[in-house]
């Protein structure tokens, strides 16, 4: 934001200068500094909580990653850089970091994308339209264990509801509980159809907010509906763009009860282990909380590096 | 003054949430030592209710407050399985309020007392007069630790061979469980064709929900073990040969994993499993057929399993001591039947049997006095799966691999080098510490 202060020219006396210039009156340094006293005050429970409970044990987590630390241990020896020579050089780090980026892909491209096309969709002055957002919207507020029980059902080889639709048509069910391939496509779509409702409801809310007349316009000139959703509706829906894809990013790096409830990161060890189910399994499981604290800072970096590129994504796309 | 966009304000928020993403991964604890906390006549007891088992223990803990009226017990839904009871114990060592009584299995309590935090009961029972060779020797002494006992059995359990008789029956087979796995070999095709083909003859669970704590049986009928004490056996050639006998039941299509064999068996879609003594309650309730169960194939092939309960090493003595008592309470010959009967779980004392309520229920429940006559055929499991951290899900991992194809002795190999290296790593430096 630019300062609207207009910096005033002092005037010396008795220099003969020119006059001094009207313009508004300078605003007192004891002004200003009350208003920077008010924005430490309201800033500073915030600050304090984001220091103590997000800050602190990031830093702490990234010294924990240089020892072995056994969780139930009181001590924890340093080890240097040892668990990060082994992060690198397990054979499973390929697999963790393939189904990572597999299912955050997936996740916040196809939730994004579906996301947007319903929102689109009952934006339209449609019959019902109220329940049916209320409908797709319904499942982000359910728990992610809950549905992750509810979905076992879905997908059980023996008695789910894919199963027996596949056997109207005459095709066997896969067993989504023994092929890693499986297991992971029936996380990711449970995972989407649990989050879709959320952003669902930012880009129906970008859609009401959205300046019609600029489409109207654009209708006018002859511009055809494609053009008008590429050329007209996308740029507006920028900012909710960027937005949803930094935080569903992040919550889908983040899943971890639909996982733990629906395969344990199973198949296979390893079919559906995450980075972050890694850590919990390392941490919890294997006892090796330094190690689990490793991946934890390894996953924090990467992260902010993606977040980074984003963010200059997006400020290229505003500078064209 | 620079402009602070939105979009600045979206990129400071975006990097705020991936360093709490990382912070809250579950190790932005210190490693210090828990203070205790807690209050010297509340006894708290963290359970995750095996079996389901709360309202039971509930009446249990009546019973001792109307004995100790000057004790009251708090019963504490510490998780959903034993894991996740370790996993909030845990985090209590790192600084929370300890427990009095916590469950912990025979995969969790050894990694507490290996780092001292479970106490040694040894002394305590013997300060308390407590008489300990009433309880069943081999679920006793599966809490040893350089001649020091850590926890007193609870929830024991040991799988069972559970069968549908009306498949035996249709596939001309005696009313029985096999006597050896090559006996069951032999009846596959049987079973197969009587079964016809949507049904699956043998389900086990997978290697996320204890396959390698079942196929100790197996393994062990064929001479083979994971391990020889501390020593990872995984290549020796009849724990090859085991693996292989598993491989070639999945692939002759008579053996298929689930994450858990129970519901398909009771509605009658497989023939037989092997399953804890604990699902027995459910099955025979649930299940539409009769009920077979018998010992596992083999003679003292039988791993034992299940939960004790033991005792924070960091709380104060008198502490200790009143949690004592409620343990003994919990554990005794009485209770420990009215346990029993109610969850599926085995009596953990010798006297128990003999007691007029129980030889009554078993009397009632001949599948029930399957497990009891079972129990002295047990043998305490392999040390790299329960006392290695992880090793249940190491083993499982590579046993999902064996049955979807992967080559058997490259697997276990792997297996053999993970489990020294874990050994090596976090358990060699701390024994005999």
């Amino acid at each position: 934001m630019q300062s609207s202060v207009t910096q005033p020219q002092s005037a010396t006396p008795g220099s003969g200068g020119p006059p001094p210039e009207v313009g508004p009156p300078p605003r007192r340094s004891s002004g200003r500094a009350w208003e920077w006293s008010l924005a430490a005050l309201l800033l500073l429970p915030n600050l304090v909580l984001l220091i103590v409970f997000t800050y602190r044990p990031l830093l702490d987590n990234i010294r924990l990653s240089f020892t072995d630390w056994n969780i139930s241990s009181p001590i924890a020896n340093p080890v240097g850089l040892s668990n990060y020579i082994e992060w690198f050089g397990r054979d499973d780090t390929k697999i963790i970091v393939r189904n990572t980026l597999v299912f955050t892909v997936a996740t916040v491209g196809i939730s994004m994308a579906v996301g947007l096309g319903l929102a689109l969709l009952l934006d339209q002055k449609l019959k019902g339209r109220n329940i049916v957002r209320s409908v797709v919207f319904a499942p982000f507020v359910i728990s992610g264990a809950a549905i992750g029980i509810a979905f076992q059902f879905v997908f059980d080889p023996q008695f789910g509801l894919v199963r027996d639709l596949l056997a109207r048509i005459g095709v066997a069910s896969p067993d989504f509980y023994q092929q890693p391939g499986w297991a992971l496509f029936m996380v990711t779509v449970t995972y989407i159809w649990k989050n879709l409702g959320y952003t669902f409801v930012i880009y129906l809310a970008a859609l009401q907010g959205r300046r019609a007349d600029l489409d109207e316009a654009a209708e006018i000139d002859g511009a055809t509906a494609w053009t008008r959703f590429r050329r007209v509706l996308m740029p507006q829906l920028r900012p909710t763009t960027f937005f949803l894809s930094i935080t569903v990013l992040l919550s889908s790096v983040q899943v971890f009860d639909i996982i733990n409830v629906m395969t344990r990161g199973g198949p296979q060890g390893n079919g559906t282990t995450t980075l972050v189910y890694q850590v919990y399994q390392e941490t919890f499981v294997n006892q090796r909380a330094g190690y689990g604290a490793t991946v934890a800072t390894v996953m924090f970096v990467i992260l902010l590096a993606v977040t980074v590129v984003q963010v200059r994504f997006m400020d290229r796309g505003k500078q064209a | 003054m620079n402009e602070f966009s939105r979009r600045g304000f979206l990129g400071l928020a975006g990097a705020a949430g991936v360093a709490g993403l990382a912070a809250c991964a579950g190790t932005g604890t210190s490693p210090t030592t828990g203070g205790g906390g807690g209050s010297s006549n509340t006894i708290e007891f963290w359970s995750n209710h095996p079996g389901n088992s709360k309202p039971v223990e509930q009446q249990i803990i009546k019973a001792f407050e109307a004995a100790n009226p000057s004790l009251k017990v708090k019963l504490v839904d510490a998780g959903k399985n034993y894991e996740e009871v370790a996993q909030k114990f845990n985090a209590s060592l790192a600084g929370g309020s300890l427990p009095d009584v916590v469950v912990v299995s025979d995969v969790t309590w050894f990694n507490f007392a290996l780092n001292k935090q479970l106490s040694p009961l040894d002394e305590l029972l013997s300060t308390a007069k407590i008489d300990t060779s009433d309880y069943v020797d081999a679920l006793y002494n599966d809490y040893n630790l350089d001649d020091k006992h850590y926890a007193l059995p609870f929830s024991r359990s040991t799988p069972l061979f559970y069968y549908n008789k009306d498949l035996w029956k249709a596939a001309g087979l005696e009313d029985r469980g096999p006597k050896d796995w090559d006996e069951f070999l032999t009846w596959a095709p049987k079973l197969k064709a009587a079964a016809g083909s949507d049904k699956i003859v043998m389900e086990l669970p997978d290697g996320s929900n204890y396959l390698d704590w079942v196929f100790q049986n197996i393994v062990w009928g064929y001479g083979g073990a994971y391990s020889k004490e501390w020593t990872p056996t995984f290549s020796d050639p009849n724990t090859v040969k085991a693996g292989t006998y598993l491989q070639n039941l999945a692939k002759d299509g008579y053996l298929k994993l689930s994450k858990d064999p129970a519901p398909d068996f009771t509605a009658g879609i497989v023939g037989c499993s092997m399953m804890s003594t604990g699902s027995l309650g459910g099955v025979a309730k649930d299940a539409k057929f009769p009920v077979g169960t018998a010992f596992l194939p083999g003679d003292g092939n039988c791993p034992t399993g299940g939960a004790g309960v033991g005792i924070p090493a960091n709380i104060p003595d008198d502490r200790k001591k009143n949690a004592l008592k409620f343990i003994e309470f919990l554990t005794n010959a009485q209770n420990t039947v009215t346990f029993t009967q109610a969850t599926g779980y085995m009596p953990v004392r010798k006297s128990a049997v003999d007691l007029p309520e129980e030889k009554a229920f078993l009397e009632k429940n001949p599948n029930a006095q399957t497990a009891i006559e079972q129990l002295p055929k047990t043998r305490s499991q392999d040390n790299v799966r329960v006392l290695l951290p992880g090793g249940g899900a190491r083993i499982g991992k590579g046993l999902d691999q064996i049955v979807q194809g992967q080559d058997v002795a490259t697997v276990f190999k792997g297996l053999d080098a993970e489990s020294q290296q874990v050994f090596d790593s976090q358990i060699k430096s701390k024994l005999g510490a």
